[in-house]
C-alpha cells in the first residue's frame, strides 16, 4: 500500500495545483496578489531528500512534461526545472542535517529559486514585463507565504510516509 | 567534495541543455497548434482534471450560495426599487425586437452580426503559474469549439479560444500582456464610436481602447461592447465601461481606459460564443487583417 502512496500523492498534488490556482489572484485593497501553488515540487524535493533521488527526478521529469504540455505549451521548461531542483536538493541534503525544519527551509529556498528562474525566463522571452520590485511584492512573497502554510501543514506527513517507504525498501534489500 | 561532473556526465549535461533549448524554441515558435501527442496528453490530463475541479466548484458554489443568502435582504430592497424600471424596459425591448425582426423581413436580411450559438462550459483549470493569463475549459472540438471564438461570462467578454483539442480548449484572457491581442470595440451611446482594445494596463487593471476618432466625444461611464467588425467576435458583447479618456501618444486619436465588466479573478462557468455569420480574418485577436482590403490606419 505504502508503495503506491508515493506516486498517488504526486498525482493528487499535480491535480490540486490548478484548483488552488483558480482562487488566485487575490484582491486586497485594490492590489492583486498572485499565489502560485507549488505543492508538487515541494513534495518532490522531500522525496529526493528522504527517499530516493533518482525516483524524484524521474517523477519531476514526467510531471514537468505533463505540466508543460497541458498548461503552458512550452515544452522543456518545467520538465527541466523540476528534475534540476530535485538534484540540487539531494546534493545539498548530503551536507546538512536531515531534520524536518532544515528540509522545510531548503524546500522553500528552492521554491523561491523556481519562481525566480521562471520570472527570468518569461521576462527573457517577453511574455511578461514586470519589474523586480513588483515581482517581489505581488508574486514572490504571497506565493512563499501560501506555500509555507502548505508545507507546515503537510511536511511532517510527507516525511513520515517517505521515511517509512525508505525503511521498507531497505528491509526488502536486506532479505 | 566528490566529483559529480565526470566526463560522461558533463557530456550528458551539455547534450541535455542543447536538446532543451531546441525543444523550448521549437515549442515557442508554434504555440497555437497542438500536435497529436500533445493533444492526447491534454485530453487525458484534462479528463483527470475535471474529476478534481467539478467537486471543488460544487463546494465553492455552496459557499457562494450561503454568502448571497446573507446579503438577500439588502439585495432584495435594491432590486425591488429597480423592478419597475425593468418592466417598462422589458416591454420596450420586446417591442424593438419585434420591430427589428419585421424590418429585417422587409429588407430580406436574415443574418445578423449579433447572433451567436452559445456553448456552455466549465473551467477545469487555471494555469497555476500565473505568468500567462490562461484558463482551460472542458469543451473542445467535439463540441464545436474552434480557435478564435469569443469567451464570456454572464457579466461580459473575458477572452478568446487560442488552442483546441478534441475534449478541452485553452482560453487566453483579455488581461493578457500579449501585444497582438486585439478586439474591435464600439462605444454605442447616441452614435457609434469605434476603437480597438489593444493591451491591458497592469497597474490600473484596465483595458486600453485605442484609435478612437478624435472628432467623437467619449465620456466617462459609457459602455463599451464588441463591434462585430473585427471578424471573429459577435456584436454586442459587453466589454466594460469607460473610466478615463485621454489622447494617445501622437495626439491624433483618443485613447480610453476601459474597466472590464467581467471579473477575471475567479472564473468557473463560461460561455463560448460561436458567431452565426462566418468569421473572416480581421482585426480581432492576433489575426493578420488579410481579409480587410482597407486595413485600419496604423495609428502607432
Amino acid at each position: 500500500m505504502i508503495r503506491f502512496l508515493v506516486i498517488i500523492i504526486s498525482v493528487l498534488l499535480f491535480y490540486m495545483e490548478p484548483i488552488f490556482g483558480l482562487f488566485s489572484p487575490i484582491e486586497l485593497q485594490g492590489d492583486f496578489y498572485v499565489l502560485v501553488p507549488r505543492f508538487l515540487i515541494m513534495y518532490l524535493i522531500f522525496v529526493s531528500i528522504y527517499y530516493d533521488r533518482k525516483r524524484a527526478m524521474l517523477y519531476g521529469l514526467i510531471f514537468g512534461l505533463l505540466y508543460d504540455v497541458f498548461f503552458i505549451d512550452i515544452i522543456g521548461l518545467y520538465s527541466f526545472i523540476y528534475p534540476l531542483m530535485c538534484l540540487v536538493a539531494s546534493l545539498i541534503a548530503k551536507y546538512i542535517h536531515q531534520h524536518l525544519l532544515v528540509a522545510t527551509i531548503l524546500t522553500l529556498v528552492l521554491v523561491a529559486l523556481v519562481e525566480l528562474l521562471l520570472f527570468l525566463f518569461y521576462t527573457f522571452i517577453g511574455i511578461k514585463s514586470m519589474t523586480y520590485t513588483e515581482f517581489f511584492q505581488f508574486n514572490l512573497i504571497p506565493t512563499m507565504i501560501a506555500n509555507l502554510v502548505f508545507i507546515l501543514m503537510f511536511g511532517w506527513g510527507f516525511k513520515y510516509i517517505l521515511l517509512n517507504r525508505f525503511k521498507q525498501k531497505a528491509l526488502l534489500l536486506q532479505k | 567534495m566528490p566529483q559529480f561532473f565526470s566526463n560522461k556526465r558533463l557530456i550528458l549535461l551539455l547534450v541535455g541543455i542543447i536538446f532543451l533549448v531546441a525543444l523550448i524554441s521549437f515549442s515557442l515558435r508554434d504555440r497555437n497548434h497542438a500536435s497529436v501527442p500533445e493533444q492526447l496528453i491534454k485530453d487525458v490530463v484534462g479528463f483527470g482534471q475535471s474529476f478534481f475541479s467539478k467537486p471543488t466548484q460544487y463546494v465553492t458554489g455552496v459557499f457562494n450560495n450561503v454568502e448571497s443568502l446573507l446579503n438577500t435582504y439588502d439585495e432584495n430592497k435594491r432590486l425591488k426599487a429597480r423592478l419597475e424600471d425593468y418592466a417598462s424596459l422589458q416591454a420596450n425591448v420586446n417591442d424593438l425586437e419585434i420591430e427589428n425582426k419585421e424590418l429585417r423581413k422587409i429588407v430580406d436580411k436574415e443574418e445578423n452580426l449579433r447572433a451567436f450559438n452559445p456553448i456552455q462550459s466549465t473551467v477545469i483549470a487555471r494555469n497555476p503559474d500565473q505568468w500567462e493569463e490562461k484558463i482551460i475549459i472542458d469543451k473542445g472540438e467535439i463540441h464545436g469549439v474552434e480557435v478564435n471564438m469569443a469567451v464570456m461570462t454572464s457579466q461580459g467578454l473575458i477572452g478568446k479560444v487560442i488552442l483546441t483539442t478534441p475534449y478541452t480548449s485553452t482560453v487566453e484572457l483579455l488581461s493578457t500582456q500579449n501585444p497582438n491581442y486585439r478586439v474591435s470595440a464600439v462605444i454605442a451611446d447616441k452614435e457609434e464610436v469605434f476603437g480597438l482594445i489593444e493591451g491591458y494596463d497592469e497597474q490600473r487593471k484596465e483595458l486600453i481602447l485605442k484609435r478612437i476618432d478624435s472628432d467623437f466625444e467619449v465620456k466617462k461611464g459609457q459602455k463599451v461592447t464588441t463591434s462585430g467588425l473585427g471578424g471573429i467576435f459577435p456584436k454586442g458583447i459587453l466589454i466594460g465601461e469607460v473610466s478615463e479618456v485621454t489622447t494617445d501618444d501622437h495626439g491624433l486619436t483618443k485613447l480610453a481606459y476601459v474597466k472590464p465588466a467581467a471579473s477575471f479573478s475567479i472564473l468557473d462557468h463560461v460561455i463560448i460564443s460561436k458567431r452565426s455569420i462566418s468569421p473572416i480574418d480581421g482585426t480581432d485577436g492576433n489575426n493578420t487583417e488579410s481579409d480587410l482590403t482597407e486595413g485600419a490606419g496604423d495609428g502607432s
